[in-house]
């Protein structure tokens, strides 16, 4: 669990996953330059539920990458699974029991997938308040090599990993500053396959423009930076060949296109169901006010009065 | 009236009909859509997560081949076949699927099939009389199946033809169709049949429109909620409601024993179970029940006591929101003392005095009103004094809390039923502070909602029914059904407001106000009695239902809290109207009612004034038991639509689709 000055979602985070079902976890939190105190005052309220020995806590003197910081945590345990728990996120209680029996069923899996919900919410002043959450698109078909390498399709806390794919495919690369985990998921999604649970046992929180910019995350404070460094890694892979003949940097920009024209599609689709929703519903509207006209007099006039208010 | 006198109130009867599901035969479960529960549980246990929510889907999909058959015939009723056809194609199940979930649902009706009393009566004695008996169903099973339930529910004579049901004969009893065949099945005339059902529509105004006479029971419907709230969560409660429905079949539904019997048991069930599963999990130094949530809590473990010698002493421990902030009190600013007085309220300074603990010098009488305002400026005219009787009045917290052994080295578990913590991680700095860490504390809490975020950095908490991690409707739910909750796990007393000082041995000093003790005589009390017996049924694995404290988990928990809270039935609504809910810093006044009234002008009502409407409800009252009363009216009805539709959480259905 990579953490900065966040105490506050640092406590909801941790709390996350002591709530869990399976109890044969292990947390390691990598306290990446931030103040030490901070971090003690709220691991020292955690451990009076779980004891001192689940919980260990890294002290970076300066801040690292965050891929470097995830190296770090991993590097300091060596048990058989291991997730990237961001402090700002949470998880369901039973993730981990269903991510770990997930594995037992599928020996080859390099990666288990739960099903993800992204909560919208806005952090101020210390106080979180979720404004609302919806399903986060993810599918088998998100999953797979041929998806990945157009861009990353999931957040770190949907993600359960076998440790053994750290020595196969080598940590996360820790030069780079942001996208490192989608750099990581193609390497590890080519040695073993990424398994989807749809049950949504994840959550992905992020934080309104109105949050305060501390609690920011860094897909919506830094795009600008994602994408220079999309563009970096694409051209990096321009030297290495797929075996179709593309090279990886080419095929890298190839599927991102082909998913923006297929998003594109699909906002059109919802665009084009939610007007002919909108016409039922006007449909809905008439029949209701044929049925009871005083109420509909009534929606009228409120329209009417929204509509001056916003004159 | 007995079989016998309704047969004999109707002499020239030669063929008796009878309407078969809930009149004749019913499930062990309260209603008939968690059967479908039943069945989800078995398919996840059997043939794993890929049948998670099927329950609700099928919900779902025979409300959709319902709507594809009247598209063409709207006379017609549909078969298990068309609802497995649509559930196949919402689950995208393959055909083996659907076979196999057509063969589980009919092998789970048959297993949960029970004669239904009154109906078993009467057919045994029209039998015994040689009078004819016909089962006329509305269903989409076929007769096989409704012979298959009815041998298995100890009607071993039923063959084919005693069955007429909807699905073979083109047509409802409640459209009439079924009627009509029924008669020419029959082969007597109207005047010589009787038919006994638990539908007004079906059962009564259409046999009634052809001559025949009718007998109404409706004593099975009454732990019905909401069909669409189905899910395996549901089953500890809906277990125990359908026990209850058989026991209370012969008398008036006893809505303090359901509640006490059911909901409340339950959450007490839990909060024990909690505490003995963290007491395996660390060594404690103390168990400490909250006053007044915790009170019942205390009795059972008090009880449980008695036969377990390993369970350890627990205190029931008087703490406040009021009391654990002012003895927090270090200094009196513009910015805290809100705190001590509520934007709407108007006191007088005497009132003002007793909120304190300490005289006020003021220009106002001790009897004047006054408003928020100026009664925020007297107590920061009066900041010092304010301040010191705060930290007496931490003197004696403290002296209590030792006395209770709270200040004890090692760690405390203190119990209650939630929500934000803030309260106790207001114990916790003064605990802490005092001993200088040697004592820590744990909040093990029914439910927390979001607002409990922050108190995380003060105080380990765990929400056993509810975290701020469900989701945002979970949440709102969550707010909604509080005051609920904490009207019906209480303690025949007041809420603390002071202590007393070493000489009186630092007793808490508690308020008692007449609604509440009005409400505890007429209500909440019996409510309470209930909850102890079962509580501690369940734990110990006795209870008339079967479902032992095993059964209910977290999630379990939060689908009894919202089967109750959230759905409640219209006699529960009603007879909580009684109790209000005291929440002033000093535990005076008359409270807010529970069950909020409608606006008294529901015409002139504006939209506008609809978000102002919601955050009272959500805030002051039980919103959803206020929105069933609201629906049941007819001028309120739009209100309460409205605000279904602005803010879909409080709608009816809380089983989310998969």
């Amino acid at each position: 669990m990579r953490t900065y000055e966040r105490p506050v979602l640092l406590a909801r985070a941790i709390a996350s996953v002591q709530n869990q079902s399976f109890s044969d976890w292990e947390l390691i939190i990598v306290n990446n330059g931030g103040n030490p105190a901070e971090v003690e005052a709220v691991v020292s309220v955690a451990r009076t539920t779980t004891g001192t020995s689940k919980i260990t806590v890294l002290h970076l003197p300066e801040r690292v990458g965050m891929e470097e910081a995830s190296n770090q945590g991993l590097r300091a345990t060596s048990s058989e699974y291991f997730a990237i728990h961001d402090d700002d996120d949470s998880w369901r209680p039973t993730f981990l029991e269903t991510a770990v029996r997930t594995f037992t069923e599928h020996h080859d899996a390099a990666a288990v997938l739960m099903g993800v919900t992204r909560v919208h919410e806005t952090f101020k002043g210390g106080k979180v308040w979720p404004e609302f959450h919806e399903k986060f698109p993810l599918d088998d078909s998100r999953l797979t090599y041929e998806r990945l390498i157009g861009g990353n399709t999931f957040p770190p806390i949907a993600a359960l990993f076998r440790r053994s794919i750290l020595d196969a495919v080598g940590y996360f690369d820790s030069s780079l500053p942001v996208l490192g985990d989608w750099e990581f998921n193609l390497r590890a999604v080519r040695h073993g396959g990424f398994v989807f649970f749809p049950e949504r046992l994840a959550n992905y929180h992020t934080r309104t423009p109105e949050s305060d910019r501390a609690a920011g995350n860094s897909i919506t404070v830094g795009e600008d930076l994602h994408l220079r460094v999309k563009k970096e890694l694409q051209a990096r892979w321009d030297s290495e060949m797929e075996p179709h003949g593309v090279s990886k940097g080419q095929y890298s920009r190839d599927v991102e296109a082909e998913v923006a024209i297929a998003e594109a599609k699909l906002q059109a689709e919802i665009a084009e169901a939610q007007r002919a929703q909108s016409q039922r519903s006007t449909i809905r509207r008439l029949a209701g006010a044929v049925r009871d006209p005083k109420r509909a007099i009534r929606a009228a006039v409120h329209q009417v009065r929204v509509l001056a208010k916003r004159r | 009236m007995s079989a016998t006198d309704v047969l004999d109130a109707h002499p020239k009867v030669t063929v008796l009909t009878v309407d078969f599901f809930d009149t004749m035969v019913t499930r062990r479960v309260a209603q008939p859509t968690h059967v479908f529960a039943v069945i989800e549980e078995e398919l996840v246990s059997q043939h794993g997560s890929r049948w998670r929510g099927v329950a609700v889907e099928r919900v779902h999909a025979e409300h959709r081949a319902r709507v594809a058959a009247a598209a063409t015939d709207a006379l017609r009723d549909i078969t298990i076949d068309e609802i497995a056809d649509q559930l196949a194609e919402l689950m995208k199940l393959n055909q083996a699927e659907r076979d196999l979930f057509v063969r589980s649902e009919k092998a789970t009706e048959i297993a949960l099939a029970q004669p239904v009393p009154a109906g078993a009566a009467m057919v045994n004695e029209a039998l015994s009389r040689g009078i004819r008996v016909l089962i006329v169903s509305d269903n989409y099973m076929p007769t096989s199946h409704l012979v298959a339930m009815a041998h298995a529910a100890g009607y071993g004579w039923v063959t084919d033809d005693d069955v007429l049901v909807s699905c073979e004969h083109g047509g409802f009893k409640h459209n009439g169709v079924l009627w009509n065949v029924a008669l020419g099945v029959a082969g007597v005339p109207a005047s010589q049949i009787l038919h006994i059902g638990d539908d007004h529509e079906a059962d009564q105004v259409q046999p009634s429109k052809l001559g025949i006479a009718t007998h109404i029971d409706t004593r099975m419907r009454r732990s019905h909620r909401d069909m669409r709230n189905t899910s395996p969560d549901v089953l500890p409660l809906s277990l125990i409601e359908a026990t209850q429905r058989d026991a209370m079949y012969d008398s008036n539904w006893d809505v303090a024993h359901a509640l006490g019997d059911g909901l409340v048991g339950m959450v007490v069930a839990a909060q024990i179970a909690d505490v003995k599963n963290v007491l395996r999990q660390r060594d404690l130094a103390g168990i400490h029940f909250a006053a007044r949530d915790g009170w019942l809590a205390h009795q059972v473990w008090n009880k449980l006591r008695e036969s377990d010698v390993s369970l350890p002493e627990a205190s029931y421990t008087a703490f406040s929101r009021s009391v654990i902030w002012r003895a927090s009190l270090t200094e009196l600013t513009p910015a805290n003392v809100g705190r001590f007085i509520g934007d709407d309220e108007e006191l007088t300074v005497a009132r003002l005095e007793r909120r304190v603990g300490c005289s006020l010098s003021s220009l106002y009488r001790p009897d004047e009103l006054i408003d928020a305002q100026a009664s925020r400026a007297v107590l920061l005219e009066n900041d010092r004094e304010v301040v010191a009787a705060a930290q007496q009045l931490r003197q004696r917290v403290l002296g209590y809390f030792e006395k209770q052994g709270l200040l004890k080295p090692g760690h405390h578990v203190v119990v209650d039923l939630g929500w934000t913590g803030s309260t106790i991680a207001d114990m916790a700095d003064l605990i802490t502070d005092t001993t200088n860490g040697a004592t820590t504390i744990e909040a093990r809490l029914t439910g927390m909602y979001w607002d409990a975020i922050p108190n995380r950095m003060r105080v380990s908490m765990h929400g056993y029914a509810m975290s701020e991690f469900e989701s945002l409707d979970n949440n709102l739910r969550l707010l909604g059904v509080i005051k609920l909750l904490e009207a019906l796990v209480t303690a025949p007393h007041g809420s603390v407001v002071d202590f007393a000082d070493a000489a009186q041995d630092f007793q808490p000093m508690l308020v008692e106000t007449q609604p509440e003790l009005s409400a505890y005589e007429q209500l909440i009390g019996k409510v309470g009695q209930s909850a102890i017996t079962s509580a501690l049924a369940l734990l110990q694995g006795t209870h008339a239902s079967g479902v032992t404290a095993e059964d209910i988990t977290g999630t379990e928990l939060w689908a009894a809290i919202m089967q109750v809270g959230h759905t409640p039935r219209p006699e529960e609504v009603e007879a909580l109207r009684i109790v209000r809910h005291v929440t002033s810093i000093d535990h005076e006044g008359e409270g807010t009612p529970l069950v909020a009234a409608a606006p008294a002008s529901p015409k002139s009502f504006r939209q506008e004034q609809l978000p102002g409407l919601y955050d009272e409800l959500i805030h002051g009252h039980w919103m959803q038991g206020s929105l069933r009363s609201w629906w049941s009216a007819d001028g309120t009805r739009w209100i309460a639509d409205e605000i279904g539709n602005i803010w879909p959480s409080t709608k009816v259905q809380w089983v989310p689709a998969p």
